[in-house]
């Protein structure tokens, strides 16, 4: 029983982290400019086809694949920013919103369109990665190679992250653009390119956690950004959307909860309490665990 | 007062647009239809089959091989002069998995092909979500894929050509405990889909009766693509066999996510939503042994089956399966009902069909009893040997 929870509790944290590579890029951009990026899920699955393409066609090295389409997301957030966002900027967030989902139905059924609606198989892990070896843990769990590859990798981007966050300058212009726009544009910081650095940033990691997520899982389907999106942005918000150790610390709690939920033999209702625990949190603490401040007033 | 009337027009249009739009896309319906001539009465010289089933979806595999089988059907029936001197045309489009779809199709079927008869769909749960469509417009539609429980009691227009899972399911188990010697059996169910919750239950009893026991069960959502958790668990209880009832993207998936967590000999056992080639695409080299039932093996074939396979190989270039198999036969089981009562109009010929006995498909002998069950023979029990499904054993049934 006990080698069970831990397992799962494993488990959690493997799935967890990659909400939280996904949530990162949420609750940045809500954050900075105070828009919910429904596309952001499939950036996810774009940068998840992107791996899938340059190790099947391209016969990169894995590692080559996964910078390269954390670069290609990269530069797919930055034109969809300028595309789709910019213009909407001065109107109402409402309509930002909504040519938010109309990026999101393009981009996956842009998928669909270019890749089929049927799943599509990740190589299998022996071919480009490591033959998959179980470590013995405590109490008779076990824990495999690509579980700690797959926590490791998210969390040296995370650590990553907010070093650059607190530690360099462009950090502090997000930081400082992030809580109040327009003194800090003011104050000579170049918004636009902040802005865009935010989206490149969030973007890459969502490209990141797509990558992982297809070999972790071994498959790859034009709407799989749709559910991780919508668990990701609960992760956001469960953490204080606008927190960026809230949308870490919320994408680890996510993905524990759903597997203990499977691990007590609710593996039906997994998505059920994950949405569950959203509608708590917006319920009774809207602004997350971590969240800041209070709301802006007019 | 100028950019409110302007805005006053723009929202007048956009409001005329979307209810034009609306009222074509409602009578339209499907995806890729082929349109017969006109709308009205049926004509004098065609006879119309749709096909329900899914092209590009989850089961996409399923819905091409029905259609492909039902087409090269409709081709010999033409070339030999047709239905009663009319030419069959087989009336085209593709729900993707999605139920509010497949009903769409069903609808513009009956109301704007106006079809004698629809063949589909290959999935239990579409079936019986369209089936109640078809029943009360008096056209008959006959699966050539669902093995469910609880289809063709929905009505007198309600046929299917398969191997039902009340017959494979227990032919399976009792291999499986008598041949292969597997008692502790972890059973996993997709609970969003019927032909698994079904499946389970038929699994579960025949378990429980020749002597099995079942150590875990779990669940999953057709759709997920995580189920770490769910193996998880399973693996914690070890189990000698995994038996699942849900269809071949997710068994792939379990079976790899298995492996990976190191259940390294364990195999799969399931139903024919397996029969698919993604099951191996998708698993790899996990599902190599995995065993199921299957009303079709192109192994050890009769004159008939072989003829029909070296045909599909030579004008489709397509390898013979359970699907195009039973498309195949499914139309031509049709058109000898239509034959024997001389009308094409459903309700003309729904009862010669009824009464279809010992027709030599080249999926099986098939018979339809009384309350319109199929019984066919034999019972394929097939298992993945080089990525491939080889047949393991013939068991015959009585009909």
């Amino acid at each position: 029983m006990l080698s069970n929870l831990i397992v799962q509790f494993i488990n959690g944290i493997a799935l967890g982290s990659t909400y939280a590579l996904i949530a990162l890029g949420y609750t940045m951009v809500y954050g900075i400019i105070l828009l919910i990026n429904f596309a952001h899920g499939d950036i996810f699955m774009a940068g998840a086809f992107v791996g899938l393409l340059l190790v099947t066609v391209f016969h990169v090295h894995i590692i080559i694949a996964f910078l390269g389409a954390m670069l290609f997301c990269m530069i797919m957030g930055i034109i969809i920013e300028k595309i789709a966002y910019k213009p909407l900027r001065r109107s109402t967030r409402l309509a930002a919103l909504i040519s938010a989902i109309g990026v999101s139905i393009f981009l996956s059924n842009l998928a669909n369109l270019l890749f089929g609606a049927k799943p599509t198989s990740f190589p299998p892990t022996e071919q480009i990665l490591f033959k998959i070896q179980t470590y013995e843990l405590v109490a008779g769990a076990q824990i495999t190679n690509l579980q700690i590859l797959t926590i490791v990798t998210s969390a040296l981007l995370m650590i990553g992250l907010q070093y650059f966050i607190k530690k360099s300058r462009t950090g502090k212009a997000m930081r400082a653009t992030s809580q109040d726009y327009d003194t800090a544009a003011l104050m000579g910081i170049n918004v636009n390119r902040i802005i865009s650095y935010t989206f490149a940033i969030g973007s890459s990691l969502a490209a990141a956690g797509g990558v992982l997520v297809g070999i972790y899982f071994g498959v790859v389907k034009y709407n799989m950004g749709f559910m991780v999106g919508l668990k990701a942005f609960t992760a956001a918000v469960l953490g204080g959307i606008g927190s960026i150790p809230g949308a870490m610390f919320g994408g680890l709690a996510l993905g524990i909860g759903e597997m203990l939920a499977v691990a007590v033999g609710l593996s039906s209702y997994r998505d059920a309490i994950a949405f569950g625990i959203l509608i708590l949190v917006l319920l009774f603490k809207p602004t997350g665990l971590f969240g800041t401040q209070i709301q802006k007033k007019v | 007062m100028f950019k409110k009337k302007n805005l006053l027009l723009l929202v007048s249009f956009i409001l005329i647009a979307a209810i034009a739009g609306l009222a074509a896309g409602c009578g339209g319906g499907g995806d890729t239809a082929e349109q017969g001539e006109g709308g009205g009465a049926a004509d004098a010289d065609v006879v119309k089959i749709g096909f329900l089933g899914d092209l590009t979806g989850d089961t996409a595999v399923y819905g091409q091989n029905t259609l492909t089988g039902m087409k090269m059907a409709a081709e010999e029936l033409n070339a030999a002069g047709g239905i009663l001197g009319k030419q069959v045309q087989i009336v085209e489009a593709d729900h993707r998995y999605d139920k509010a779809e497949a009903a769409n199709i069903v609808q513009k079927y009956i109301t704007q092909d106006k079809v004698s008869a629809i063949v589909g769909d290959p999935t239990t749960g579409i079936t019986k979500a369209t089936a109640p469509i078809s029943n009360g417009a008096k056209v008959v539609q006959i699966s050539a894929g669902a093995t469910g429980l609880e289809v063709v009691e929905i009505g007198p227009y309600v046929f299917r050509n398969t191997l039902l899972d009340t017959v494979g399911g227990p032919a399976t188990i009792d291999y499986m405990i008598n041949e292969l010697g597997f008692k502790k059996v972890a059973l996993i169910t997709a609970v969003n889909s019927d032909f698994s919750v079904g499946l389970s239950k038929i699994f579960k009893e025949a378990i429980l009766e020749k002597g099995g026991e079942i150590v875990v069960e779990e669940s999953l959502q057709e759709g997920d693509t995580d189920f770490s958790g769910q193996i998880s668990n399973i693996k914690s209880k070890n189990p000698e066999v995994i038996v699942y009832s849900g269809y071949y993207t997710e068994g792939g998936l379990l079976m790899k996510e298995a492996r990976k967590q190191g259940m390294a000999d364990i195999i799969m056992i399931g139903g024919d939503g397996l029969q698919a080639p993604t099951f191996w695409e998708l698993g790899g080299d996990a599902v190599e042994g995995s065993v199921s039932y299957c009303g079709f093996s192109p192994e050890q074939p009769t004159a008939e089956t072989a003829k029909f396979i070296e045909d599909l190989k030579a004008k489709y270039n397509m390898e013979a399966e359970l699907f195009s198999a039973q498309g195949y036969d499914a139309v031509k089981i049709l058109a000898a009902a239509m034959e024997k009562a001389g009308s094409t109009d459903p309700k003309e010929f729904v009862d010669e069909l009824a009464q279809t006995k010992d027709f030599p498909g080249v999926s099986g002998v098939t018979t339809f009893r009384e309350n319109r069950e199929p019984i066919k023979s034999p019972v394929y029990l097939l298992q993945v040997k080089d990525q491939k499904w080889t047949l393991l054993k013939k068991v015959p049934v009585e009909m």
